[in-house]
């Protein structure tokens, strides 16, 4: 069989076990039945008992990569269209962003530092903290796994998806725009949807500040990395 | 022509994407060319240069399902689970507790800065 047809194969069997999943997430809604986290892995243990490698099913992933850099492009229109709530807390917004970017690359960094990770580790946990096409951008910038990029990505969406409302409560940060920034600039995508439980300006502002914050973060990571 | 018009407004995410790449080459910038076509993207469409029904519908379309085109590069970690068994696992809990502080923090600034506001209009 040729390269191309195995490609077909694996392209089919990635959107058909992703549209799958995507129904059992709409039928039972969890951060762990996430599309990206069920496709994921039922596409991991796959390889993993047929012994297949994941070069051969990369004949068909190859082609999915390609909308990578695109899907970054694409996140300006999102941005546009929320506009008029930028300008309405423009300074609040830009400043409690920046302060948790830092904070989220700061501790990332310093983290993995101290548990004694190598560089290329440091590099690929830099950018978890952004929705995963700009953490992998960063991430191939700055020399990190693509690999490993994602997987922080989805820890960082999950887990934040998971506690937030709690922490937000513990602190008692009431606020819909203080909420959804939080999560937005912690969780991105994966938070927002959990944002969204909350309310509709603490979705709104939380996926503002995500499209933002992964602005924000693509300029901080190479600045803190060249620090190292 | 509806395909076709999709098909479009996606190959000119692809074209935006190829400009930030070559801008980033030409400059040697540190900012992912992703980044850059993004921006340039974004400050077409703030001018009304490029308006937003030309291209809506094609990339609504593809956000939509956006996590299937993460789904090869998440797989790649299979080359790596024995890192994730030993050493590596320490990293979960690290990003996590990065993850809460940036939740904690930016939310706690937020509201300090929104209380400030709500002062000086009073």
């Amino acid at each position: 069989m040729t390269n191309f047809w195995i490609g077909i194969i694996f392209l089919t069997i990635s959107i058909v076990v992703y549209a799958i999943t995507k129904k059992i997430y709409r039928k039972y809604p969890n951060p762990f039945t996430l599309p990206i986290f069920l496709t994921s892995g039922i596409l991991i243990i796959g390889l993993g008992v047929s012994d297949i490698s994941y070069q051969s099913y990369m004949l068909g992933g190859q082609w999915i990569d390609l909308f990578l850099g695109p899907i970054v492009v694409a996140l300006a229109l999102p941005l546009y269209r929320q506009l008029d709530l930028i300008k309405k807390y423009a300074q609040t917004i830009f400043i409690g962003i920046f302060a948790g970017s830092i904070i989220g690359i700061i501790t990332g960094i310093i983290g993995a530092k101290i548990l004694g990770f190598e560089d290329w580790i440091i590099q690929s946990v830099a950018a978890k903290s952004v929705t995963t096409p700009v953490a992998l951008s960063i991430t191939d910038t700055a020399g990190g796994n693509l690999s490993f990029a994602a997987v922080f990505v989805m820890i960082a969406g999950i887990s934040g998806a998971m506690f937030g409302p709690l922490i937000l409560r513990l602190l008692r940060i009431k606020h819909p725009v203080s909420r959804g920034l939080g999560i937005g600039t912690a969780s991105h995508a994966i938070g927002t949807s959990k944002a969204l439980e909350l309310g509709d300006l603490d979705g709104a502002v939380s996926a503002l500040s995500m499209t933002i914050s992964a602005v924000v973060v693509s300029f901080l990571v190479p600045l803190f990395l060249s620090l190292l | 022509m509806k395909y076709l018009k999709i098909i479009l407004q996606i190959s000119l995410l692809f074209l935006f994407y190829y400009i930030g790449e070559a801008i980033q080459s030409a400059f040697s910038l540190f900012i992912p060319g992703s980044i850059i076509g993004m921006l340039l993207f974004f400050t077409l469409l703030s001018g009304r240069l490029i308006k937003v029904e030309w291209i809506a519908d094609g990339i609504d379309l593809l956000m939509r399902d956006m996590p299937i085109f993460f789904v090869p590069v998440t797989v790649g970690v299979v080359q790596y689970l024995d890192f994730f068994y030993g050493k590596g696992s320490l990293l979960i809990p690290l990003v996590m507790l990065s993850t809460f502080l940036i939740i904690g923090i930016s939310g706690f600034v937020t509201s300090l800065l929104l209380k400030k506001e709500v002062d000086i209009h009073d």
